[in-house]
């Protein structure tokens, strides 16, 4: 028992390394992925710039200032605390607090907020902050009037009573007190809108539009500013002042790709949001070219994920990359221009693969992240994996306990339930399957034309895949009012089903195995046929007998979990195995198995020791 | 097939033919006596099987009268053991007569006339050496306390009182043996039958079973009818040995062996022994 234990144990090991390790390069893309999950989720203790570098400062009115010493801090929101503000501030290490624009890529005219303000006013929000794109500047969200104007009325309510923006009326801006009054939801215009005109109401943030400077000023509420205040006014943004109609169809749909991104998340490096399409070669890669050519003249050329070292792996000319060796052939060669190379040092990194319409950016080497939970190298982010399809012995051995307590005794789910239900829809099974299996091979034995007329049959019905079968005997039963969520006999039956088939052969066998002159004696005796039977046919055929119930047994066990998983009465280890495997708890699908096993070897070693109570004559 | 010619002093007192056949006259017109246990006239057992026809036993008479020790011995193929099942009614004759205890060889066997000793012990695995020895009670329907006394007297008279408890894969094969003869007369019969009960065994254990088989026959007063190859075996049981030929198995010779009673060890050494060895051989020999 424990050599067979050993030997599982010694043999689970190569099999999780020589299965698992090419699933785990396969999956290498979602392994990153989980890392920088992990990554985000662990980050929000820690205040460490992604970024120091230098950046694009400009003034309020987007005039550009000059490149500076910037920090662009972790991708979340700021909290709203003065100690967030203080640890900002000690991050950015007296640097001007960079905020970009225009996340979708293009230039941008830059925004900028003086930390002297932010800190005077004790509110990052305080900074203004003006967004354009292009040449157009963003409009705030407004909120509709609920009345249409009809030229004489004045009076107009909006949905949020609690939005106390700018009025405008066909985008021409009121003033507050001079243009209109405000009663609650309800704004009173000093003279009313033409017919059909656009009444709106300036929402949220925008607590001050000053169209003169071209600035936004941030509501409070936004304490966290930076990058998210900005954002969020992009966010509210409805259109390009003074576009076209067209114009602002493109930016409407821009605007929803914006939307899709958790700005908490995005990365900036200098100005812009990090983009990293890879450039594919313009070459295909045949594994004896040294020279790709890449369309833009500058990035970080990786092969198979591995970035190179310009200078050692590669020359540039141009746009051209000169390897020192060649690539292997149809390796994946990629350029990724406007990333850097991974240098933990100056805190520099290289970039993942190209982020699709509304991804998200990130950044492969996790180091300018916090650490992630899982570990410092991808074998060990491998080990720590949640799932794997062959995972380590000992992560099996680690998860068998908590597997049996996840659920109380009490409740279905409960695995020891499940176990005790198997085992007992196993041993009706089995008691089933040997008496059919036993009463089919006597009279076999006895009637010789029994046996050729239905032995064929018992033949066909192993041949018959039980999964087909299933199903199938399960409606049966079920139209009989049996069905196994309120009775183990489906379950009995299917186990039975394939349990007597080796019960017949081996019991017919045994029966046959008696020595001639066994019988000749008997003769000698006059012994009646019953006399035959009962005292040497039979005894003759116990071990037979039992060998055939070992094999029985483990059959009724498969028949008894294959039930299971056709049916849905929540119970026994069948339903479990099958539900882990849908929702991929590969490690408990593993414990199941286990289990399993260890039950079958259990019941077949309690028949064991009832052959050794009951045929005590057999040599030990 | 010629007549053995053997020396011509230990012929006349080795053989006689006349009382060999004693009882049964060669045209089987002479009646048998009353103490016949049993008698064959012009027996004869062909197996026909798949288009080979093999006659194992042509045209054997031979009479046993009760208390002998009567030994057939011939080549393989010979058809000693057919003609110990023909009595047995294991198997049916072609044809021929056959009376065992004055009844039809199937009457007897339904009588339980006769206890039967195969080669090979035939022991039964699941049941205890006192089990083995019990069953044939049990069929017979002797109650508990008898087959247990039974048993007890049989199995100290073979010499194994104490492996009564014992399953047979525990003993040796001449102790297995030994049980087969306590179960043969377990329900005490007449007549044993007895095919090559020693051949498995090595020199040193037969030779002490015949010492003890002769014991047993000296006890119990049985008819034995003993199938062997073995001639010197033959020569020192037997009271009379006949010997057979083959293709077809037929009685050639019958030899009288006037060894005087008790034998014992000593009996090997008797220049008698040796004679009537060589007139057994002689007579095998004469057969091929």
């Amino acid at each position: 028992m424990l050599a067979t234990l050993l030997a599982l144990v010694a043999l689970g090991y190569p099999l999780a390394l020589a299965f698992g390790l090419p699933l785990a390069n396969r999956d290498r893309g979602d392994v990153r992925k989980w890392i920088q999950e992990t990554a985000v989720a662990q980050a929000p203790d820690d205040l460490t710039p992604l970024l120091a570098g230098t950046g694009l400062v400009a003034t309020a009115d987007g005039e550009r200032l000059a490149e500076t010493s910037v920090a662009v801090l972790e991708r979340r929101p700021l909290g709203h605390g003065a100690e967030d503000v203080a640890a900002l501030t000690e991050a950015a290490a007296g640097a001007p607090l960079l905020v970009l624009s225009d996340p979708w890529g293009r230039p941008a005219e830059g925004v900028v907020a003086a930390p002297a303000a932010v800190l005077d006013g004790g509110l990052l929000a305080a900074a203004l902050h003006a967004l354009y794109l292009g040449e157009g500047r963003l409009v705030p969200g407004s909120l509709p009037s609920r009345e249409r104007p009809d030229g004489q009325r004045t009076r107009f309510t909006f949905p949020a009573s609690d939005a106390a923006g700018p009025v405008l009326v066909n985008g021409e801006r009121l003033a507050a007190g001079a243009g209109f009054s405000e009663d609650g939801a309800a704004v009173v215009l000093a003279r009313p809108a033409p017919f059909g005109a656009d009444v709106r109401r300036m929402t949220g943030d925008a607590a001050i539009l000053d169209a003169g400077a071209g600035t936004i000023a941030l509501a409070d509420e936004h304490g966290g500013g930076d990058v998210r205040s900005a954002l969020a006014i992009v966010r509210l943004a409805e259109r390009l002042e003074g576009a076209s109609d067209g114009e602002n169809r493109r930016f409407a749909a821009a605007r929803t790709r914006l939307l899709d991104v958790d700005p908490s998340r995005v990365l900036m490096v200098e100005d812009r949001p990090l983009s990293a399409e890879a450039e594919r070669p313009a070459e295909r890669i045949d594994g004896v070219v040294r020279r790709v050519t890449f369309p833009s003249a500058a990035g970080v050329v990786v092969v198979d994920d591995v970035p190179l070292e310009p200078g050692v792996h590669y020359t540039r000319d141009g746009t051209s990359v000169v390897l020192t060796s060649p690539p292997p052939r149809n390796a994946r060669v990629r350029q990724y221009p406007g990333a850097f190379l991974a240098d933990p040092a100056s805190g520099t990194f290289l970039l993942a693969e190209a982020p699709g319409p509304g991804e998200r950016v990130w950044a492969e080497r996790y180091t300018f992240h916090a650490r992630p939970g899982c570990g410092e190298t991808l074998l060990e982010c491998f080990y720590a994996l949640p799932q794997h399809p062959v995972p380590y012995p000992h992560w099996i051995a680690a998860g068998i306990v908590p597997f049996f307590s996840k659920y109380p005794v009490a409740d279905e789910r409960n695995a020891l339930r499940a176990t005790l239900y198997t085992t007992l829809g196993t041993l009706a099974a089995l008691a089933l399957g040997a008496a059919v299996g036993v009463l089919l091979a006597v009279n076999f034995v006895l009637m010789r034309p029994l046996e050729k007329a239905v032995f064929p049959w018992v033949i066909a019905s192993q041949t018959v895949p039980i999964i087909a079968l299933v199903p199938v005997l399960l409606l049966v039963l079920g139209n009989a009012g049996i069905t196994i969520q309120t009775s183990i006999i489906p379950t009995a039956l299917i186990g039975a089903y394939i349990a007597f088939f080796p019960v017949v052969v081996g019991t017919v066998k045994g029966l046959r195995s008696v020595d001639p002159l066994a019988l000749d004696l008997m003769r000698s005796y006059a012994a009646t046929p019953v006399h035959v039977f009962l005292k040497v046919r039979f005894p003759a055929a116990v071990p037979f007998l039992f060998t055939s119930l070992k094999l029985g047994t483990a059959a009724a066990l498969v028949g008894a979990l294959v039930a299971e998983t056709e049916s849905n009465n929540r119970r026994g280890l069948g339903f479990q195995i099958l539900g882990q495997v849908q929702s991929g708890n590969v490690a408990d699908v593993w414990i199941l198995l286990l289990v399993s096993s260890l039950l079958g070897i259990g019941l077949v070693a309690v028949v064991g020791v009832a052959e050794r109570l009951l045929a005590p004559w057999r040599r030990p | 097939m010629e007549p053995v010619v053997g020396d011509a002093g230990t012929g006349a007192r080795g053989v006689n033919e006349s009382s060999a056949v004693e009882g049964v006259s060669t045209d089987g017109m002479t009646p048998v006596s009353a103490a016949d246990v049993i008698r064959a006239h012009a027996l004869t057992k062909i197996f026909d099987a798949a288009g080979s026809r093999t006659v194992a036993l042509e045209d054997a008479d031979l009479a046993v009268r009760a208390g002998e020790f009567v030994s057939l011995i011939g080549p393989s193929g010979c058809g000693k053991t057919t003609l110990l099942r023909l009595v047995a009614d294991l198997e049916a004759p072609t044809s021929g007569e056959l009376e065992v205890t004055g009844r039809s060889a199937a009457d007897a066997r339904l009588a339980r006339a006769y206890g039967y000793v195969f080669q090979s012990p035939v022991l039964y695995d699941w049941r205890t050496v006192q089990g083995n020895v019990m069953l044939p009670l049990e069929i017979m329907g002797f109650d508990r306390a008898e087959r247990r006394r039974r048993a007890f007297d049989l199995l100290a008279m073979v010499g194994l009182g104490d492996f009564a408890n014992r399953y047979p894969w525990q003993l040796s094969g001449g102790m297995q043996q030994r049980v087969s003869i306590a179960r043969a007369l377990a329900f005490d019969p007449k007549l044993l039958l007895m095919d090559e009960p020693f051949g498995a065994l090595d020199e040193i254990t037969r030779e002490a079973l015949n010492l003890e088989l002769l014991r047993i026959w000296a006890a119990t007063r049985k008819t034995i009818l003993f199938v062997t190859h073995s001639i010197s075996e033959a020569v020192f049981l037997s009271t009379r040995i006949v010997v057979m030929t083959a293709r077809p198995g037929k009685i050639e010779r019958v030899i009288d062996v006037d060894l005087p009673q008790p034998r014992g060890a000593e009996t090997r050494e008797y220049p008698r022994f040796f004679e009537l060895e060589r007139e057994v051989r002689e007579s095998l020999r004469g057969t091929h």
